[in-house]
């Protein structure tokens, strides 16, 4: 028994020899602090990436808003020009009833060239249709990148032990909003009859 | 038979979905078509007047079409402006949310040219 001598009016001891538990259980948790340091000093690495990979990630899926856009105007420009076209056939043709024979062959060669620019147009808006490939293979890449940054997300989850007390976890935010309107509108695409159908309840024909 | 020689006001943040809904109205015979980013800029371009129609979407920034929807059925002067949603938002919800607000009529994306037709032929024979 240990007692500290400098108070000799004391007779009450005042430390007593640790008990060989609490240098185990010392240890035990030094063991643990260094077993936990070392696994954050794993999870750095992952966590940084991560941190890296979802602004970009971010930035090329803007990127693909500006591609599509960029398709959709090139189709709808040569579809606009094809129906000027075809307007003006439409005009030349009424043109060539009580034509000359002399003016009927001129109205058959530029009948026929602008068939052959619309011929054109047609093979333009095959080719400008291509933005769809482009956007699918970056689409591919973007899915590989979140899977890779959910499967490190899950990875902390499971070092730290993270996991939701009770119930279910709080789905608010304006993420979880846009969410569940995607979800919803996989059920509800393509449903004009579903909507006139709510309608009709409402007293709209 | 549509009275095609009123200005129509297209509204969304879209420009190529701009451009679809004015060539399809342009197809159905409208000719004199104005265009709007959001709900805020269109309400600016409706009070300064002289539309018969407003083709909206529903998700825009700065104003949603809802919000526009109840703006336009709020202000003295065009309360009565025919107002036709054109959206993907084709849940039960939002469909009974613009009926409440005042829609003319409701056409959910991707739409073709007949059905857009057909709803506008709907609104203006009730009027």
């Amino acid at each position: 028994m240990l007692v500290d001598r400098g108070f000799e009016d004391t007779n009450e001891p005042v430390t007593e020899e640790p008990d060989q538990s609490i240098y185990d259980e010392l240890g035990e948790l030094t063991k643990y602090v260094e077993m936990m340091t070392r696994t954050i000093g794993e999870m750095e690495i992952p966590v940084a990436s991560t941190s890296d990979q979802l602004p970009d990630a971010t930035a090329h899926l803007g990127e693909l808003a500006k591609i599509t856009e960029e398709g959709t105007h090139k189709v709808m420009t040569i579809t606009e020009d094809m129906t000027e076209n075809r307007e003006r056939l439409k005009t030349l043709v009424q043109n060539m009833a009580g034509a000359s024979p002399e003016d009927l062959v001129k109205h058959i060669t530029t009948i026929t060239m602008m068939l052959d620019a619309d011929e054109a147009r047609i093979t333009n808006i095959t080719v400008a249709l291509g933005f769809q490939d482009i956007v699918a293979q970056r689409v591919a890449k973007l899915v590989t990148v979140l899977e890779e940054v959910q499967h490190k997300l899950l990875k902390l989850v499971v070092v730290f032990g993270l996991q939701h007390k009770k119930g279910q976890p709080k789905k608010e935010g304006r993420g979880y909003e846009m969410l569940h309107q995607l979800e919803a509108s996989k059920k509800t695409a393509l449903k004009q009859d579903f909507v006139d159908d709510v309608l009709a309840e409402f007293g709209f024909n | 038979m549509l009275d095609t020689s009123m200005k129509v006001l297209v509204v969304n943040d879209m420009s190529t979905m701009r451009r679809i809904v004015k060539n399809v109205l342009k197809q159905i015979g409208y000719s004199d078509i104005a265009e709007a980013e959001n709900g805020q800029d269109a309400l600016t371009k409706l009070k300064a007047g002289g539309f018969g129609l407003v083709v909206s979407d529903w998700n825009m920034p700065v104003m949603p079409g809802i919000e526009l929807l109840r703006n336009v059925r709020g202000d003295a002067n065009l309360k009565s402006l025919p107002f036709l949603m054109v959206t993907a938002e084709a849940q039960k919800e939002n469909i009974i949310e613009a009926v409440q607000a005042g829609v003319s009529n409701y056409v959910v994306k991707p739409f073709t040219a007949e059905a857009l037709q057909e709803k506008l032929e709907k609104i203006f024979a009730k009027k």
